[in-house]
């Protein structure tokens, strides 16, 4: 193949030719020999080949040829020490792969805008107050946290809403409401879906400036009482669900009971509001599932002033700040309170928080713990740049007889650097290449590992486009930064001494010349210990967390939610399916209880309430679940005194109680039974006490009262205990529900060890991210130390034959190496137990362990793994230097 | 050959080259020859710079080569002139007479 330069390369030699050739021939008219007449046409020509550089150096080509013989030299140079290469790739590889990971991760949970158009105007509404704001608010729905001494909460009553929105109107500026989403069972063309649904005013698409991508969106004359309902479906529920098709917009859609015409498509780049959360559908809220529901909180107290349950966006108007945007929303606000606050503590105040990137509530949750893993990450990435930096400068030092030979032959100082470079961003791309590969695989591990859904949250490792940037971005900086130090150094060698050095018996190696390589080391050691011992810590905080004693019989248990009061039954039919279905259920071969709660067990939240004793004020606060009577064996919580319910105290939700043991002990008492005790203004008598158990996850374990089910509530979670492994009894269960109603799904069917592994999501994710980096760190660490230890004494051979020649035992060169590297990682060690020590406490700090006593065991664990890495580490170039043989070292120097 | 020889003015060459191509085309020997026939042998061009100055040429566009059957029957690779070296000759000419007539003011002065 002739490339253009190599073309110009043969021109340019023609060329010359030609012109000595010419002025040759003139010459030898004037009766000169042809050689005699050459040599003057040469003398005349001046320097042939320093013409000839300079027109290469004019040549448009001359650039890409010049990196072409670089990239093809620097190639050379790799395959000639594979091991070294492969190990820079590789590290390099693992480590920009888990950043890509982590990157992505954090992006789409930090910093993706929602995609709607100027997001920077939208804020989430929220209000303050240091005190709880009694007198204006009785029943709330949304969420609220603790800002230091301030609670913030994202709840407004209907009024407050609507005051907003009038004077932002005023300010050219918007308003909107929503509620927050819930779970639904939907119906279309005869298929069965669960979907998330969140219900939004009629203005918000418009706040948000979205056009449809199909149909139309959501309007005012659409969020009316009494309207006819409408959804809105995402691109991506449009294309998995309905087929992409067209012809679904106005087609009717069964959500729960109500029927609902497809009004259009969200385009395709609109996220939702909240990150990471899954939204499928969205309702008008006035025609919201819920709301349609007579019996549902917010249909009954939907203008009540005192029940806020409104959550509110708004686009700020571009000529407010947000301060001014802020108070002018105050001042609205405080209009729409039934009463005046008792005090200044007790007034809550309108609190704007930037919304680009979606609502904050994801953020607050898991934000913190991000930033963590990113510090992580980049201190296994550091590491891995360090071992790259360690890689290069051996084989910089390898080399220096030939740059010497280079720089001695004439090569400029730049193209050595150049060079160098070159083959510096030949590593970079071929690691960064294989990062996409590892961050691919690491991702896919950890959506794996994690289960997906986290109330309707997806954690989303998938590489994406701007990660993949950044991580070239790392790549090329990497190289950048470790690449040229080498070979800056490497440029400037003396080459005279380098040149005697490679060839003279000496052949030691001054110790300065390893000093940055040592201190590169010594950071990658220190680093492993924090890494290595927040591997361990999380992963044994996970391992007891899941291990804890829960306080009912784990194994054996199935657990499934169905939602018969959604599509349609109600009154005596629906107590009667629920008899039914307790009854059914129990006949299947292999089950042995059949359990009923409103409260899924081991899924957090949950619902609270006060309990007292009579004539008493003092109230306890305690967890509340309604049960029926063969619950408590079908999740296997032992009765420690009195009875269980019976069945006809729950057909009847007659007014008594089960409580749990730390109940009474909080109550202090010791005669329970046939006591009275006055929850939300009613009466009830205590029948028994049941075991304590951890009810909701495995964090705490609060109190618990348990009241009869309700038989004509809308849905219910079913525990199913059985004699034999669960997932076999499922088949029948799903055909016993099918043969009462075949509209019924089965909605999120998980064993009762599922269901506490995915309490526990974020502390597996951490687990393992962390466990991953601690072993990523220790693999490094052993390379970047073996890398150094190897190229030290490979360089000092014709030293050590001479040691061994004047009498040196083979121990003592074994002893020598050993303890020279020894004494590198253990300076490492002690320099990384104030990093770990750090690092826990910044875990605790950020709740991501428990507080308690610093874990010394773990600290020494992984101090203990990371010396016997460093000893594995050291061995091989140990031995190899003591079975060096004199004479060889010798002649070879 | 003329015992006393003037070193040619730094940035001059280029000129004389385009200088040189401007009546007819020529090969990179051709214009060795004729520099040194009309300078009247005083001119010391070393003949290799011809060919750093004829590739820059080139690729700044001012000259076009091509490869020709020359006198002796040889390949030659022959440069002519373009038209934006027909412009920018006569410019470089007339800095070159505007200079020239500059230092010699001076220098009569």
């Amino acid at each position: 193949m002739r490339w253009p330069w190599t073309k110009a390369e043969t021109d340019l030699d023609r060329e010359v030719r030609h012109h000595l050739d010419a002025l040759a021939d003139s010459y030898q008219k004037q009766g000169m020999s042809r050689a005699e007449a050459m040599r003057h046409a040469r003398i005349d020509f001046g320097g042939v080949e320093r013409f000839k550089d300079e027109c290469r150096d004019e040549s448009v080509w001359s650039w890409l040829a010049n990196s072409l013989q670089d990239v093809r030299f620097g190639w050379r140079m790799m395959r000639k020490t594979p091991a070294i290469t492969l190990a820079a790739v590789l590290s390099l590889a693992l480590g920009i792969g888990a950043t890509t990971a982590i990157l992505s991760l954090a992006d789409a949970l930090l910093w993706k805008t929602i995609g709607a158009p100027a997001p920077e105007q939208l804020v989430e509404v929220l209000w303050e107050s240091k005190a709880r704001a009694d007198g204006l608010m009785r029943g709330s729905s949304g969420s609220m946290f603790k800002d230091g001494a301030v609670r913030v909460a994202d709840f407004f009553s209907n009024d407050g809403y609507k005051a907003m929105r009038a004077r932002a109107a005023m300010l050219q500026g918007q308003v909107a409401a929503h509620n927050g989403s819930t779970v639904v069972s939907t119906s279309f063309a005869g298929r069965i879906l669960v979907a998330r649904v969140r219900p939004v005013s009629g203005n918000f698409f418009n706040l948000l400036q979205l056009q449809p991508f199909e149909g139309r969106l959501i309007s005012d004359s659409d969020d009316t009482r009494g309207s006819s309902p409408v959804v809105v479906v995402t691109y991506r529920y449009w294309r998995q669900n309905l087929g992409a098709d067209p012809a679904a917009i106005g087609k009717s859609m069964r959500i729960n009971n109500t029927s609902y015409t497809i009004a259009g498509v969200l385009p395709p780049k609109f996220l939702g509001l909240v990150p990471g959360e899954e939204t499928d559908l969205y309702t008008p809220i006035m025609q919201s599932p819920a709301f349609l529901d007579p019996e549902s909180f917010v249909n009954k107290r939907f203008d009540d002033p005192m029940a806020w349950l409104m959550q509110v966006v708004a686009r700020r108007p571009a000529n407010l700040t947000e301060d001014q945007f802020r108070s002018q929303l105050d001042t609205a606000f405080a209009t729409s309170w039934p009463a005046q606050p008792k005090n200044a503590e007790s007034t809550p105040h309108v609190r704007i928080s930037e919304a680009s990137r979606g609502l904050g509530q994801m953020r607050r949750r898991f934000g913190d713990p991000v930033w963590m893993l990113l510090g992580l990450v980049s201190l296994v990435l550091l590491v891995a740049c360090a071992n790259i930096a360690n890689l290069l400068l051996a084989r910089a030092a390898q080399r220096e007889k030939e740059v010497a030979l280079r720089v001695s032959l004439g090569c400029s100082g730049g193209r050595l650097v150049r060079q160098f470079f070159t083959e510096s961003v030949m590593l970079a791309a071929m690691g960064g290449a294989l990062s996409i590969g590892v961050a691919w695989v690491l991702g896919l591990l950890m959506t794996n590992l994690v289960p997906q859904q986290f109330d309707g949250m997806t954690l989303n490792f998938e590489p994406n486009l701007r990660s993949l940037a950044g991580t070239a971005v790392v790549s090329l900086l990497t190289a950048v930064l470790f690449g040229l130090y080498p070979a800056w150094r490497t440029a400037r060698v003396d080459s005279s001494t380098a040149l005697k050095e490679g060839a003279g018996a000496g052949g030691t190696v001054s110790k300065a010349r390893w000093v940055p390589a040592r201190l590169l080391v010594l950071a990658q050691v220190a680093l492993g210990v924090l890494l290595v011992t927040s591997a361990i810590v999380f992963t044994s905080h996970l391992n007891e967390l899941a291990n804890r004693d829960t306080g009912f019989e784990r194994g054996h248990s199935i657990l499934f939610d169905v939602r018969p009061g959604e599509i349609g039954y109600k009154g005596d039919r629906l107590r009667q399916f629920y008899f039914d279905l307790e009854e059914r259920l129990g006949r299947i071969p292999g089950v042995e209880n059949v359990g009923l709660a409103r409260t899924r067990p081991m899924r957090g939240g949950g619902y609270w309430d006060g309990v007292r004793k009579p004539g008493q004020t003092k109230e306890l606060q305690t967890a509340v679940h309604h049960v029926n009577p063969a619950f408590f064996e079908a999740l296997g919580v032992p009765i420690a005194a009195g009875r269980q319910l019976t069945p006809q105290e729950a057909r009847t939700n007659a007014k008594v109680m089960v409580i749990s043991e730390d109940l009474l002990k909080d109550l202090e008492t010791t005669s329970p039974l046939g006591m009275q005790l006055e929850m939300s203004g009613a009466s009830y008598t205590v029948v028994g006490v049941a075991r304590q158990a951890r009810y909701s996850g495995m964090h705490e374990s609060p109190s618990v009262v348990y009241l009869p089910f309700d038989y004509e509530r809308q849905s219910v979670t079913v525990v199913v205990r059985t004699s034999t492994p669960p997932i076999g009894a499922l088949g029948a269960i799903r055909a016993a529900v099918k043969e009462m109603d075949r509209d019924l799904p089965l909605v999120d069917i998980f064993t009762m060890e599922q269901q506490i592994s995915r309490t526990l999501q974020r502390e597996r994710l951490f687990a393992w991210l962390c466990g991953s980096f601690g072993v990523l760190a220790l693999v490094l660490c052993v390379v970047g130390l073996y890398g150094l230890m190897s190229h030290t004494t490979a360089r000092r051979t014709p030293e050590i034959g001479i040691r061994i020649a004047l009498g040196a035992s083979r121990g003592d060169v074994l002893q020598q190496v050993l303890l020279e590297g020894m004494k590198l990682a253990i300076v490492g060690l002690v320099l990384g137990v104030p990093l770990a020590v750090y690092g826990t406490h910044l875990a605790e700090t950020q709740k991501l362990l428990p507080e308690g006593p610093l874990p010394y065991a773990k600290l020494a664990a992984a101090i203990a793994i990371l010396t016997i890495s460093a000893i594995a580490a050291v061995l091989g170039p140990a031995i190899r230097a003591s079975s060096v043989d004199p004479m060889r070292a010798l002649r070879r120097g | 050959m003329s015992s006393k020889k003037t070193d040619l003015l730094q940035g001059t060459l280029d000129l004389l080259v385009l200088k040189m191509l401007a009546p007819a085309p020529l090969h990179g020997y051709g214009i060795a020859q004729k520099i040194l026939l009309t300078s009247k042998q005083v001119l010391d061009v070393q003949q290799g710079s011809l060919y750093p100055a004829l590739h820059r040429l080139e690729r700044k566009g001012f000259v076009s080569s091509e490869w020709r059957e020359s006198e002796n029957g040889r390949m030659a690779k022959v440069y002519s002139l373009t038209k934006t070296g027909r412009k920018h000759l006569a410019e470089e000419l007339e800095d070159w007479a505007r200079y020239a007539s500059a230092i010699n003011w001076v220098l009569e002065a």
